[in-house]
């Protein structure tokens, strides 16, 4: 059983339909990415998972509880970071962090310890008493997780945490969380596919208000991998020769040449590399390089998209 | 109840930082020395502005000014700068998401907004209780031989009429997303209570009559019985107030 | 005004005096020490806040002082 389960969630906002029928399914312990254009409805199924927007039908249940909008009490469960959270500015993070251990009622001494844990983990530990109103947008990122791991949570829902920041502070918010993997499962909202990549084992694209693909990366890149190859010659000459073979002229296969260098997409069940050596030998021509393509998470992407 | 304290101490903690308390106090001390001021030199004043060969004289002032000016002062300005300084009480933390975080902690709206109101209407009476001290001291200084009556029972009216408004200010945030519409709601409240106080049978039920029969019950041409009913009133729609804000907040789409 | 009547006003004075003080301080210090306002300059809250009586601190913590 999943610790987060989604069924046919539909909500609108006005004649704008924003979720149209999700179905989704998050694994204990997996760094599960979440992926959509802007505006897709990520935000909006995050909140529907806190219970601070009301969906219009449909089911979530956390750790095998159902949540009700307006009611806080499966939050217990889960930590969440905004894309962009706000504190309170006149407070240091260490205040910050005592008044969140408090409304979730820990006692003292475990806040205390986990207050100075955490700010270790993500690197505050320098800055504990100074007033969060000077933090930058990483500090206040990196307190964003502190603050949501404070209740151990099991699942911790993450939107969009590195979309703000710059290349070093994504590469510290990703190995917070990659460090964080192991405690917890983790919901990672995001467009930015290299992220996904680097930390997530599972995805999921949202797209039209539905989840259009999902199941671990590698999954995924095996059910859309094409025949795709790549060859370079030595001259454009017999690229040419191997372009206009008669073997080729064929619906599933389309080819196309730069110069000495030809692209082959092949879309038929039986037609793979050995196919394309056969041809090679039988022209007797050796080209330069021979290489399958990888599918890309982006090509992926663009495809579901589309 | 302990998201209830928690947030409760992180508001009194705003309310310093924010220099939110620092004014409302120095406001209202400044107000309280100079109520008993004002009185006493107001005839002065207006001796010295009547022109050449005009003599008019005025009554010698008395403990009544003083109190004159401390209920007129403090519901006139006080109370108007207490309500600008609260009218962000919900909407900045709304806009800038910082409620966000806690409420996904496990805190309660319902806490919320009751930490809310308790800690306005503490910052009130700390500060209508600094006022009232001053302006009782320095009275008793200028003018020790005066005696008044129903003082204390005179500002309780006034205390709970600040804390009726309160109540409504409240109401009115849960109602709209910026501190303008509050603004604009409390002054709809309070302007309909000033309507109605012009049906002379209605005064005896309008919560407005707390902040203007003050100088009636000190010199006695009002009695106190006659207000039982306004403070029932007042308690009964306060609590009202307090209770839909409570509702709309808990509904409220964040 | 002479001296006898300024006496009789002195328990009045000195505590207003007291007051205005503190409150110009507490502001000065604030307008230097953040230099980031909701609208004007430093300088022109400085001057606010030295010269205006009650108002100028009030109306600076109110609506000058920017975010933190």
């Amino acid at each position: 059983m999943g610790i987060l389960e989604i069924k046919q969630l539909y909500k609108s906002f006005g004649c704008h339909e924003v979720l149209n029928g999700l179905d989704m399914d998050v694994p204990e312990h997996s760094i599960f990415g979440f992926v959509g254009q802007n505006g897709a409805g990520k935000t909006t199924t995050m909140k529907i998972i806190l219970g601070l927007l009301k969906p219009d039908s449909g089911s979530v249940t956390v750790c095998g509880e159902k949540v009700t909008y307006g009611e806080t009490k499966t939050n217990r469960n889960i930590g969440f970071l905004p894309d962009v959270p706000e504190f309170y500015g006149y407070m240091n993070p260490m205040e910050y962090l005592k008044l969140c251990g408090e409304i979730t009622g820990l006692t003292k001494y475990k806040i205390e310890l986990k207050c100075e844990e955490l700010l270790e983990l993500v690197g505050l530990k320098y800055e504990k008493k100074k007033k969060i109103g000077g933090f930058s947008r990483g500090m206040k990122q990196r307190l964003g997780i502190a603050q949501a791991l404070l209740n151990e949570p099991k699942l911790l829902i993450c939107d969009e945490p590195t979309s703000a920041l710059d290349p070093v502070g994504r590469k510290e918010i990703l190995d917070i969380l990659s460090a964080a993997k192991g405690k917890t499962t983790i919901l990672f909202s995001t467009h930015i596919l290299s992220d996904v990549e680097r930390v997530c084992d599972r995805i999921a694209v949202l797209h039209g208000g539905k989840i259009a693909l999902s199941g671990t990366l590698s999954e995924m890149k095996d059910r859309y991998r094409h025949n795709g190859f790549v060859l370079e010659f030595e001259n454009e000459k017999e690229a040419c020769f191997f372009e206009n073979a008669e073997e080729l002229k064929k619906p599933e296969i389309s080819l196309s040449r730069n110069k000495n260098v030809v692209t082959v997409l092949m879309t038929g069940r039986d037609m793979d590399g050995h196919f394309l050596l056969c041809i090679l030998s039988q022209k007797r021509i050796t080209p330069l390089k021979f290489t399958v393509m990888e599918p890309t998470l982006e090509s992926l992407f663009m495809e579901v998209v589309r | 109840m302990t998201g209830y304290l928690a947030f409760l101490k992180k508001e009194v903690i705003e309310y310093i930082r924010t220099y939110k308390l620092f004014i409302m106090l120095i406001v209202f001390a400044v107000f309280g020395i100079t109520n008993p001021l004002m009185a006493k030199l107001m005839p002065e004043i207006l001796e010295s502005l009547a022109t050449d060969g005009v003599i008019i004289t005025f009554p010698e002032p008395t403990a009544y000014d003083a109190w004159t000016q401390f209920f007129k002062n403090a519901t006139q300005i006080g109370l108007v700068v207490i309500v600008i300084l609260f009218s962000g009480i919900l909407s900045s933390e709304l806009s800038k998401g910082t409620l966000i975080n806690l409420l996904t902690k496990g805190l309660s709206r319902t806490a919320v907004i009751l930490s809310k109101f308790t800690c306005m209407v503490m910052a009130w009476t700390v500060s209508i209780a600094l006022c009232f001290g001053l302006t009782y001291g320095y009275t008793m200084y200028l003018f020790p031989e005066d005696q008044t009556s129903n003082l204390l029972f005179s500002v309780l009216c006034l205390w709970l009429f600040g804390l009726f408004l309160l109540a409504a200010l409240l109401f009115s945030a849960s109602l709209t997303k910026s501190n303008y519409g509050c603004l604009l709601i409390t002054g709809v409240v309070v302007l309909v209570c000033m309507l109605m106080n012009i049906i002379p049978a209605l005064h005896k039920y309008n919560p407005i009559s707390l902040s203007t029969d003050n100088i009636g019950l000190i010199v006695n041409s009002i009695d106190v019985t006659s207000l039982y009913s306004v403070i029932l009133i007042s308690c009964l729609l306060s609590l009202i107030f307090v209770s839909l804000s409570v509702l709309i907040f808990r509904k409220k789409q964040l | 005004m002479d001296l006898a009547v300024l006496k009789e006003y002195f328990p009045f004075l000195i505590p207003l005096i007291i007051l205005q003080i503190v409150l110009s301080i507490t502001a000065l210090i604030h307008v230097l020490r953040h230099p980031r306002y909701r609208f004007g300059n430093k300088v022109m809250w400085v001057l606010v806040v030295l010269f205006i009586q009650f108002i100028g601190p009030a109306l600076y913590f109110a609506l000058g002082r920017g975010e933190e």
